[in-house]
């Protein structure tokens, strides 16, 4: 029962970040690889607020979401001159850099969250509390599964209220044409600007909820790969409506899980269950290029 | 200063010949050949192997060099042209393509292990030139390197197949329609991007070893390469693949080499944003770049 708890909650989390990536990459059409960056920034936002600071989940959270929403802007203010794949390559600058940072923001000599050692390097930072609302805090797998289909519902409200409203049709209008757009008096820039800031703060909820689940956090989930991940799961699952990356998280949570009962030995089996997830990928492109529940087919 | 300087001209060399064979497949057929990250990885794990059980390097050598051309002409034929001829968008190239380099990554792992290799064994021969000292390894790389990238400018510049190459990449439409077989160049061109992936591959496995998850980063220094010096240019990236040896070279000596990729990554967004066609490219507007 647990484990069907720790896959649950682990859909609950790659939910809310795949509908946070949908809503750059299926609406505003901007392909990005810079989303766990954003997810990373909340969890260490997060570990170190609520480790030193001793701060509750939600002002946490909160202020995590304040500032990937500031640092969104790093993003959002190329996306106003740069589509396509100098877009993207722009998106993976700004990965490599809060990945580098996270790796070297560290001094054998300063304690672990002084300023000289903020994230303790390649270490990562341990010990990251389990959710606390005023007295109760979320300890058993129940709880936090609670938690997260807290969250998770939540997020998915407010990204189901944003995309079937009128905010939403402009988004899909700028991702069509954004110079028609601009012709009919719509304000392109700001829209591109609000959705990278909503997408980047839901990322950083994501990212939080995470660490704190975990109880540990390192610079690997800021890594090029666990981009890859997240777009894919957008890609496969289907972009531009509100149910395909709900279905792609599913499918690549699940996946490997699947595979676990193939009985391949303990050695190789990561390594097969990533090869069979590289042969879906090429699959997925040939069979299904819109994904599996997508509507809107990525430039 | 003259030890940074050769340092990250070798450096450079190697880096320059992975963004040039990137540029080889890319720049005519405006595919991004992210696999080819796993041909890198793949071509020193066939060198060790056989080197394990007992086979010349020159058979394993040769092997490799071989397995790189097959593996991206596979790349090509099985995936890409199919994409191609279905009028598939620039995504579904790079999604399939990062497919096909998950496979190639994990199919080395789960054959040679995820652990670090070198092509050698103990400590490698250095040689003394005045102040500076360099390796055995460094000098091979930076030799075959230049060499093989004078080759190549030399072979795109003068032959005929080099002309059609760059014809291809410069208008592929027209060269269609005047009766030239695309077909068969976009496979030359992927042929020889891999056949140069495989040897750049060799040789930073001789000089710093190789493991299986390593040719992505690699190739991301190549593509940076080519952002900086120009996407649209045959030799832009050989320039700017140099230079951002240099680069890396000097921030090794000046800070530390764990703030090389923050370096390389903050030269590419300031040139992307000062000057996004490139050193050697042409200045056009973005829309019409993008």
């Amino acid at each position: 029962m647990n484990y069907l708890l720790h896959l649950g909650i682990y859909f609950f989390i790659y939910a809310i970040v795949a509908m946070s990536l949908n809503l750059v990459v299926g609406y505003c059409g901007l392909m990005t690889l810079a989303h766990a960056a954003y997810f990373a920034i909340g969890a260490y936002t997060y570990a170190l607020l609520t480790l030193n600071l001793h701060w509750g989940f939600l002002p946490a959270c909160a202020f995590a979401v304040a500032l990937a929403v500031i640092l969104s802007l790093a993003v959002s203010l190329p996306a106003w001159r740069f589509r396509g794949d100098l877009f993207l390559l722009i998106s993976l600058a700004m990965q490599a850099l809060v990945f580098n940072l996270l790796c070297n923001w560290t001094s054998h000599d300063a304690p672990l969250g002084s300023w000289f050692n903020l994230t303790n390097g390649p270490f990562g930072i341990p010990g990251v509390p389990k959710p606390r609302f005023f007295a109760w805090r979320a300890e058993s797998p129940h709880e936090f599964f609670l938690v997260a289909l807290g969250l998770a519902s939540s997020c998915s409200f407010i990204v189901w209220r944003l995309v079937s409203a009128p905010w939403g049709r402009l988004l899909k209008c700028l991702r069509d044409d954004e110079l028609a757009t601009r012709a009919i008096g719509k304000n392109t820039r700001r829209a591109k600007c609000e959705a990278f800031a909503i997408a980047c703060g839901l990322s950083a909820v994501a990212g939080a909820l995470y660490a704190s689940y975990v109880g540990y956090i390192d610079p690997s989930s800021a890594s090029l790969d666990e981009s890859i991940l997240m777009l894919s799961m957008v890609i496969v699952g289907g972009v531009g409506n509100f149910k395909g990356p709900l279905v792609g998280a599913a499918v690549l949570i699940a996946l490997p899980e699947i595979l676990r009962f193939a009985h391949f030995s303990d050695s190789v089996a990561a390594n097969i269950r990533l090869l069979i997830y590289g042969l879906i990928l090429v699959l997925i492109a040939h069979l299904r290029p819109r994904g599996l529940a997508g509507e809107y087919r990525p430039k | 200063m003259q030890q940074i300087l050769l340092n990250g001209l070798i450096s450079g060399l190697a880096i320059a010949l992975l963004g040039f064979a990137f540029t080889l497949a890319s720049l005519p057929t405006r595919v991004f050949h992210l696999a080819l990250a796993g041909i890198y990885t793949g071509g020193p794990f066939i060198v060790w192997w056989m080197w394990r059980t007992s086979w010349a390097p020159f058979w394993g050598i040769a092997l490799a060099l071989a397995s790189g051309i097959t593996l991206s002409i596979l790349c090509e034929a099985l995936n890409h042209w199919w994409l191609e001829r279905k009028g598939a968008p620039d995504v579904l190239h790079l999604l399939s393509s990062l497919g096909i380099l998950i496979m190639l990554v994990q199919t080395v792992a789960v054959m040679g292990g995820n652990e670090t290799h070198v092509l050698r064994d103990g400590i490698d021969r250095v040689y003394h030139f005045g102040s500076s000292q360099l390796t055995r390894g460094q000098l091979i790389t930076g030799g075959v390197s230049a060499g093989l990238l004078a080759v190549f400018a030399t072979w795109l510049r003068f032959s005929r197949l080099g002309l059609r190459l760059r014809a291809l990449a410069d208008n592929p439409v027209q060269l269609a329609l005047f009766g030239k077989n695309v077909r068969s160049l976009r496979l030359v061109a992927f042929a020889f991007s891999g056949l140069l992936a495989s040897v750049a591959g060799i040789l930073t496995a001789y000089d710093i070893g190789f493991d299986a998850h390593g040719g992505l980063h690699a190739l991301l220094l190549g593509v940076v390469a080519v952002i900086v010096g120009g996407r649209y240019t045959w030799f832009g990236p050989v320039l700017a693949g140099v230079l951002l040896g240099l680069i890396r070279a000097f921030v090794v000596w000046q800070f530390s080499a764990r703030w090389q990729d923050t370096a390389t990554f903050a030269v590419l967004v300031a040139c992307l944003f000062v000057s996004p066609q490139g050193l050697l490219g042409r200045r056009t507007r973005l829309e019409a770049a993008s």
